[in-house]
């Protein structure tokens, strides 16, 4: 009589598949993971406690550490609570323009989850492709602000300066080349039988759990509910603009990895909008 | 310059100027020598110059010696390891742009075991800095250390918090330092490139414990 | 001159040097008249070792480049010409390395195993044909038994070092790995039965003289299909690479292993890489069958087809590589289990029924 037992395998905080500092201990029945224990705060940098001791505009440059993929993103987040507090209006121009490198941002994002996710699987090949447009998009923000990627762009009460000289042809350069690098990266993942095996169906995530985890973004998204706060609770000028909020019914990997897809030809929508309506001759303010 | 009066104005020549009384006053040599002697670095030093100098002479010592270094000095593989924001661009070094496999180094390995290289990339927190330390143990001789980003050099913008360690060499010792926050790949470029050097001037015997 | 095997050649070179003559008569005189028989197998056993090692360098050396390029990179460059040299680097860096023993590994098993994974793969060269007029070590009858007889093997090496180094990952990359080379030698071998119907003989040479008009690929491509999904799983290429598996098992088996002991599991790997898609090319696309150039002897011109075709084969492997994700462990012994030997048992089926009736 053959007698199985449970085993324990540590996963981390140096493994290839954590990106970063995490660890799991798995509690393992031969291949299948039975139960999964996090170890967390090998990055715990106690910036809460930094901010305590840091003026408003000292503590931006922190938030670009966040999240360091995003970065702009995060400056928007802080600037954002601090002209509420100070009850700072911010002219439409300086809007227009945090909207439109917000959303480059989340292209960066997704090109480097995509990338990142096939790699993951085996395919090395994504992550570099997504590197390539990640990298046209980094110049454009360095040419703004000076830096690859801890920014401090956004201030409260507007962003750090304006554009430099040809900022304009390069920003519309990409966005008419980038729609055909996402089709490109489509036809290298989209149809591919092994992408299905190991997506679909797999890491399921039900609405009623996405929401009572307090799941946001494209992973709420990817569980068919239909949430954006662009478009629920806008802020910026976000309801001004026109876009839809990219949805999949299937709550899996696969329907996630297809909503980042989809939201990236919706984030290049909005960005041309809001590259638009910035120099439009009627703009005030 | 007209309305100056020329009889009040005494011109200097500097020249005639007598300078040695403004002189510091210099150590002497033999101060600084034996302060030297006493903390061992001295002899160390003239150790290493002798040795270097004998194996100059041995052709045969010398041949091995550039061969082995030149196999190193062209195959660092590093080890995938990214601490915090560095990392990204570790990978962005290693990607189409700046592509790192020029020098033959894009395989990065899983495995310390089988790695020569280790990027401190990103903020050490207290709590990862031994199991950083453990890694760096991990990994066989000759092994290097490439400190990235002012948060690995000195604690960066975190140095005034509880939970970060403030250099990374306060625990492993490090060869190359690489400052900015986080550095451009150019600047990781060139690290790897003055690390070639520092391997090319670098004995065999060092690495492999003769000398001890 | 027709030659049966490469002894013959090195013997003939030797003998019109006037070189064997002498060492017959003073072995003669010493009374040890076997050994300048010793010698040559001594100078072929070099010859096969030079070889597979000059072969391996190239394809490691290849697959850096063709990755590279597919992903918009350039890869090694510095080292002469378009990096060329890269692979002796690594070998002259991995042998100066530290070779770490864990400390509660299985000392000798743990020493033998990069060896007992690379012998094997060197063994597999012998009956395999490389050219017309004897470029081949040993035409063995029973050839392609042995061949699949003798790759088996070295699975017992991944097993034996995934066990001996006392690390859970290596363990089960171990296991992982045994499993899915278990699984795909049955569908493999069901295939070259299919061949061995059709040839009715064992011999490698006689399969590759029997393409002389029409190549395997043709006569049996389901067969052709099965033995090539087989050989990338043999072959431990990417969408079916469970024995290194980086994003889960960190190097899978070898995770503990460094400098030369590492080096052998590399070898081996490449070596096996070489030697499976060298018995693709035999069974499946003609051996060294090609037209022959004029003015250059036979013998090379062929050597030159056979490591052309198994070149592209193996730019196939790195190709997909650089397109396809991995497949998961319970879906590749699926696969196996459930599609791949069936459909080889169908194989055979219908080629038996074709031989019995006399269309092939």
């Amino acid at each position: 009589m053959a007698r199985t037992e449970e085993y324990q395998l540590n996963v981390g905080p140096v493994h290839p598949s954590t990106h970063g500092v995490l660890r799991f201990v798995l509690t393992m029945d031969g291949e299948t993971i039975k139960d999964t224990e996090m170890v967390l705060g090998q990055l715990h940098r106690g910036i809460e406690k930094i901010a305590e001791s840091r003026s408003y505009l000292q503590f931006i440059p922190y938030t670009d550490r966040l999240d360091y993929i995003s970065g702009m993103t995060n400056n928007y987040g802080f600037t954002k609570a601090v002209e509420d507090l100070a009850g700072i209006t911010v002219p439409k121009k300086a809007e227009y323009l945090r909207v439109f490198v917000m959303e480059l941002n989340r292209i960066v994002n997704h090109l480097v989850c995509i990338g990142s996710l096939l790699l993951d699987l085996g395919a090395a090949t994504m992550i570099i492709y997504g590197f390539r447009e990640r990298h046209k998009v980094l110049d454009l923000f360095e040419s703004l602000c000076g830096a690859r990627m801890t920014f401090n762009y956004i201030r409260p009460g507007g962003v750090r300066g304006d554009i430099p000289e040809g900022f304009i042809d390069n920003a519309k350069e990409f966005l008419r080349d980038m729609p055909k690098r996402i089709g490109d990266y489509a036809q290298l993942i989209n149809d591919n039988e092994i992408v299905h095996m190991r997506m679909k169906g797999v890491g399921m995530l039900s609405p009623e759990d996405a929401i009572n985890y307090g799941v946001t973004g494209p992973m709420l998204r990817g569980s068919g509910v239909s949430y954006d706060i662009r478009k629920d609770d806008p802020y910026s000028v976000y309801e001004e603009l026109d876009f839809k909020a990219c949805t999949r019914p299937e709550c899996d990997t696969y329907a996630r990895y297809i909503v980042r897809m989809d939201e990236m030809y919706e984030s290049l929508y909005i960005a041309e909008q809001a590259l638009k309506r910035r120099w439009h001759p009627t703009l005030q303010g | 310059m007209d309305s100056v009066d020329k009889d009040k104005v005494t011109v200097i020549d500097a020249t005639k100027i007598d300078t040695s009384k403004y002189k510091r006053e210099v150590k002497r040599e033999d101060d600084a020598a034996s302060q030297l002697k006493s903390t061992g670095l001295l002899n160390t030093l003239v150790y290493a110059k002798d040795r270097a100098e004998k194996r100059d002479q041995n052709v045969i010592l010398a041949l091995v010696d550039q061969v082995v270094n030149w196999g190193r000095l062209c195959s660092i593989w590093p080890v995938t390891s990214g601490l915090a924001c560095c990392a990204i661009e570790m990978m962005s070094m290693s990607m189409g742009h700046y592509d790192i496999a020029r020098f033959g180094s894009e395989v990065f390995r899983a495995t310390p075991r089988q790695s020569d290289l280790l990027f401190v990339a990103g903020t050490v927190s207290k709590r990862m800095a031994p199991r950083l330390k453990r890694l760096y143990e991990q990994m066989p001789e000759p092994k290097w250390v490439i400190a990235v980003g002012s948060c690995a050099i000195s604690g960066g913008p975190f140095v005034d918090s509880y939970a970060v360690l403030t250099g990374v060499d306060k625990i492993i010792p490090v060869d190359i330092y690489v400052p900015g926050c986080p550095p451009r790949p150019e600047a990781w470029l060139y690290s790897m490139i003055q690390l070639r050097k520092l391997i090319k001037e670098e004995g065999v015997g060092i690495t492999w414990g003769l000398d001890k | 001159m027709i030659f049966e095997n490469i002894y013959e050649i090195i013997a003939f070179i030797l003998n019109s040097a006037g070189i064997l003559q002498y060492m017959q008569s003073y072995s003669d005189a010493l009374g040890i008249s076997i050994a300048p028989k010793l010698i040559i197998i001594l100078i072929e056993t070099a010859l096969l070792l030079v070889g597979v090692a000059l072969m391996v360098m190239a394809l490691t050396w290849m697959e850096r480049k063709v990755l590279a390029h597919a992903q918009a990179r350039l890869g090694p460059m510095i080292t002469w010409y378009h990096g060329l040299l890269q692979p002796v680097i690594d070998g002259v860096k991995l042998l100066s390395k530290e070779d770490l023993m864990p400390k509660r590994a299985d000392r000798w098993i743990y020493f033998i195993a990069p060896m007992i994974a690379f012998v094997p793969a060197l063994l597999v060269f012998i009956p395999i044909p490389f050219g017309r007029d004897g470029a081949i070590i040993s035409d063995l009858p029973m050839g392609i038994l042995y061949v699949m007889a003798v790759s088996a093997i070295s699975p017992i090496g991944i097993l034996i070092g995934g066990w001996a180094s006392d690390n859970k990952y290596s363990l089960l990359g171990a296991l992982r790995a045994v499993a899915q080379d278990i699984s795909y030698e049955i569908p493999m071998v069901l295939t070259v039965i299919g061949i061995v119907l059709i040839t009715g003989s064992l011999s490698l040479q006689d399969i590759v003289l029997f393409q002389d008009k029409i190549w395997f690929v043709f006569l049996q491509p389901l067969g052709f299909i099965i033995f090539l999904v087989a050989a990338v799983a043999e072959m431990a290429r990417i969408p079916f690479d469970l024995h290194e598996s980086e994003s889960e098992f960190v190097a899978g088996f070898f995770t503990e292993y460094s400098g030369m002991k590492f080096a052998f599991f590399f070898l081996a790997e490449y070596a096996h890489l070489f030697s499976i898609a060298a018995i693709m090319t035999t069974l499946y696309f003609g051996g060294w069958h090609g037209p022959m150039i004029p003015m250059i002897p036979p013998i090379i011109t062929s050597i030159g087809w056979f490591t052309l075709k198994v070149l592209v084969i193996i730019f196939f492997t790195m190709w997909l590589r650089a397109t396809v994700p991995r497949v998961r462990v319970d879906q590749i012994l699926d696969i196996g289990w459930k599609v791949m030997i069936p459909l080889a048992l169908f194989n055979v089926f219908i080629t038996g029924l074709l031989v019995a009736g006399g269309v092939l």
